[in-house]
């Protein structure tokens, strides 16, 4: 029997200066499931949904929307058609209320000219009571958290009559009991019929949500199949197009004496009297929920924030650092949360934002050699295996994956003994992940330690040593990892 | 897929040197455009060449080092991503307190130049502190100095222009290298701004300093979590540009053998447009400080031109206007991403 389909990719060549995007892309998505597209960084998952969107046009191929061939040349034309896209970057206009928000383009009048007010806050109630939110609609987007403003994005499209909604990433910037909410929100639009579009990196959400999944690799289309007869191994080659091996592949590395201390750390109400140890050659996770004080456990530590009391000791001599830079001297170093912004500067090279840290290194008698420093940058990025066209190009062109790839080049070429990880795979493909893993225990083996700070519970417990879980500022307590389990992290989370 | 990557490479480095090569040289092709296109006017409009003369040009030149100097210090607030709108009347007001030192109090002019100096350290040190440790926007903090600094120089002089400089200094505006043997031919003030310069660019190029400034200006978070200092950056940037104003000022001083307040007025925006038509950046960590000497003469050029041209003087604001919308215009489309 042929199956209902709304909507049909059709040979779809997307190409840009020097690079095929999409390679004659065919599949079909059935009406009113969850369809899943997943594939590694660069598979060309964005610029497939951009053309859906109407963002870009194809160079050659169709889009066929109930039978029909359609083409957008506008986002607003796309929404016309019944497609909508919540985007990573979720675009509301922040000083502005939900109901307006849901309205942006589309509103409500009465009569020609008067704006029916009423009617829209009324309309947009409804839709916040049907999806069994508490959100109110006469709040400023501004306000709410991200999670509640990426509803406020659905719920757009949802008042816009959309058939389509093409989620990008929705989870990347969610808790974990934020996405339970989505997720229902999610399924309970599939019972309305409304098809959607699923994007992320995380596999084991396409298993719990996802009907079907396409995979995409380097532009071209590899498979699309109901979830239910495919493995998540099976899934990863297909992304990778090879085996993949463990995807934790965990090695103990060369443990020593401790290394770092700290006890009673107080920091106003971010950090309430937090003690534990690390030894030399450990990963030592730090697990907890957003805004359960980990990064600002790290901040304190290093310098960047000022504590009120409690103390520091590195390599059994008690420390203050007063500024971020002193730590850095001491062999400490932090890879930070938001890799884009914090961890490199987009517009220099990659050479330049390797040696960055450590400039020294490549300074004789007050004078950058190039020579060294070309000789070191090379060095450090073939040992990481960056894959960029050459060391003068800017880290903006490269990867999530590489990116992340060059921090953490940077930090080893600072010859960092005691590094911060805060959230190092967050964003990043499969492949890269498993790549920066193999890293982790490259640096264990050397002697360094890694301290861990991750919200994904399945990277704590393949990756670290011990765990520490905190919650509200506070330490609720340590397991070693052969004891733990994601039930007894959660346990201490809450 | 590794055959693609290869050519993408291929064509991407191709492409950026191009680039690159045309916004490092982009002033001295349009130097070299100005000369053949007023040549060519002079001649139709004279019947005779007055522009392409070697006095004409070492004129340029001469009114070139002294804005030069004042761009360098806006130059390198633009790479850490800053802006100075004091610049111009910092030159007003240190100049106007040498003069008065000099001939009304009859200091010695090494100690007044050095009073004058301390002034511009002064100006620069309230730019940098309200900027990087209060954190006022540059904009306003330098709007604030631009008016105190006017003000200031206005009640020194009662606004009068106060003439002949002491002999002594004559020779930084108005001196000649070499004068006995080969005359008036290379104006002290010129190799003055080149060595200027070259420093400059050695230093931004080649040293900690230098990468630091263009890491704060390229994002100042990543330079922050990498242990760089932001706000001692852009303190010292500031304090710099406050003593390259004065060192401009003074300069100044000497070539035209007078202060007024009116000495140094809109040099802020002309170093604005040198830089950027020289190849450095608004928004920042981009471009190389040598091009702003480049954008500089440029800029003197075509005023010079203009000027020959019999070109009303009014107007020549007007087109000075444009000068600067242009300028940021290809600086903005320079920095476009293509989609």
């Amino acid at each position: 029997m042929e199956k209902d389909y709304i909507l049909k990719v059709k040979g779809i060549t997307k190409e840009f200066p020097g690079v095929r995007a999409l390679d004659d892309v065919s599949f079909n998505i059935e009406r009113g499931t969850i369809h899943a597209l997943i594939g590694e960084n660069g598979a060309g998952k964005s610029t497939l949904i951009k053309i859906l969107g109407g963002i870009y046009h194809p160079n050659s191929g169709k889009i066929e929307l109930n039978g029909e061939e359609r083409e957008f040349h506008s986002p607003f034309e796309a929404r016309k058609g019944g497609i909508s896209l919540v985007h990573q970057e979720i675009k509301l206009s922040d000083p502005l209320t939900v109901a307006e928000n849901m309205f942006l383009g589309n509103l409500m009048l009465k009569g020609k000219q008067v704006v029916d007010w009423k009617g829209m806050r009324r309309r947009a109630q409804e839709i916040v009571d049907d999806l069994g939110m508490d959100i109110d609609v006469n709040a400023t987007v501004e306000s709410l958290t991200v999670a509640k403003q990426q509803v406020v994005a659905i719920m757009q499209a949802i008042n816009n009559n959309s058939k389509i909604l093409v989620m990008d990433e929705p989870s990347a910037v969610l808790t974990d009991r934020e996405l339970e909410s989505m997720f229902r929100i999610v399924r309970q639009l599939r019972e309305q019929g409304i098809t959607i579009i699923y994007i992320s990196h995380r596999l084991d959400e396409v298993f719990q949500l996802c009907d079907n999944v396409s995979v995409l690799r380097d532009g071209r289309h590899i498979n699309t199949l109901p979830v239910a007869d495919v493995t998540k191994t099976e899934l990863i080659n297909m992304m990778v197009g090879r085996e993949m091996g463990l995807e934790y592949p965990k090695e103990v590395g060369n443990i020593g004496e401790t290394i770092l201390e700290v006890k009673n750390l107080n920091r106003g109400k971010y950090l309430k009297d937090i003690s534990f140890k690390v030894r030399s050659g450990e990963v030592f996770g730090i697990s907890g929920l957003v805004g359960a004080g980990r990064t600002e456990l790290a901040r304190a530590i290093l310098g960047i924030d000022r504590i009120d009391s409690g103390e520091i000791y590195v390599r059994g001599k008690k420390v203050h650092y007063h500024t971020f830079a002193q730590a850095i001297d001491d062999g400490l170093g932090l890879i930070p949360e938001d890799r884009k912004l914090q961890g490199l500067v987009q517009m220099m090279s990659v050479k330049k934002n390797t040696t960055l840290v450590n400039l020294d290194r490549v300074i004789r008698r007050g004078v950058i050699k190039n020579t060294l420093e070309d000789e070191f940058s090379n060095e450090y990025t073939k040992k990481l295996n960056v894959v960029a066209p050459s060391m003068e190009t800017e880290v903006q062109y490269l990867s999530g994956g590489n990116q992340q790839k060059v921090v953490i080049a940077k930090w080893l070429f600072q010859e960092a003994e005691i590094l911060f990880l805060d959230e190092p795979t967050r964003g990043i493909d499969v492949g890269a992940k498993t790549e920066i893993y193999r890293l982790i225990n490259q640096m264990v083996k050397e002697g360094r330690t890694v301290i861990m700070i991750s919200s994904e519970m399945p990277e704590i417990l393949g990756m670290c040593d011990r765990i520490m879980v905190m919650h509200e500022g506070r330490k609720m307590g340590e397991l070693d990892v052969a004891d733990a389990t994601q039930e007894k992290i959660m346990a201490l989370c809450v | 897929m590794s055959k693609q990557a290869v050519s993408l490479s291929d064509r991407k480095s191709y492409s950026a040197t191009l680039s690159q090569v045309s916004k490092d040289y982009m002033s001295v092709i349009g130097i070299i455009l100005l000369a053949i296109i007023f040549s060519i006017g002079s001649y139709v409009k004279n019947g005779q060449q007055y522009f392409m003369t070697v006095s004409n040009w070492k004129n340029i030149l001469l009114q070139s080092s002294t804005v030069a100097v004042v761009a360098l210090g806006q130059s390198i607030i633009l790479l850490t991503g800053n802006f100075d709108l004091s610049l111009g009347r910092v030159v007003a007001l240190t100049s106007s307190v040498g003069a008065i030192l000099m001939k009304n109090v009859g200091m010695a002019p090494g100690l007044a130049i050095l009073i004058m100096f301390a002034i511009g350290i002064l100006m620069g040190s309230f730019n940098g502190f309200m900027t990087a440790y209060v954190g006022i926007p540059a904009f306003i903090a330098t709007l604030g100095t631009q008016y105190i600094s006017y003000g200031v120089a206005k009640l020194l002089t009662q606004a009068t222009p106060i003439p002949n400089m002491p002999e002594s200094i004559g020779w930084l505006g108005r001196g000649y290298a070499l004068e006995s043997t080969i005359g008036k031919i290379i104006p002290i003030c010129v190799i003055i701004m080149l060595a200027v310069y070259i420093i400059a660019q050695f230093v931004t190029s080649k040293t900690k300093i230098g990468r630091n400034i263009y890491a704060v200006g390229g994002s100042s978070e990543a330079a922050f979590f990498s242990g760089i200092n932001v706000k001692r950056y852009y303190f010292g940037t500031f304090v710099l540009a406050g003593i390259l104003a004065t060192f401009g000022g003074l300069i100044l001083m000497s070539r035209l053998n007078s202060v007024a307040v009116t000495n140094g007025q809109n040099y802020e925006f002309d170093a604005v447009i040198g830089s950027i038509v020289g190849g450095i950046s608004l928004a920042g960590g981009k471009g190389r400080v040598i091009g702003t000497m480049f954008g500089c003469i440029f800029l003197i050029t075509l005023f010079n031109g203009f000027s020959q041209l019999g070109v009303d003087p009014f107007v020549q604001d007007v087109l000075k206007g444009v000068a600067l919308v242009i300028a940021i215009t290809l600086d903005v489309l320079r920095n476009k991403k293509r989609d």
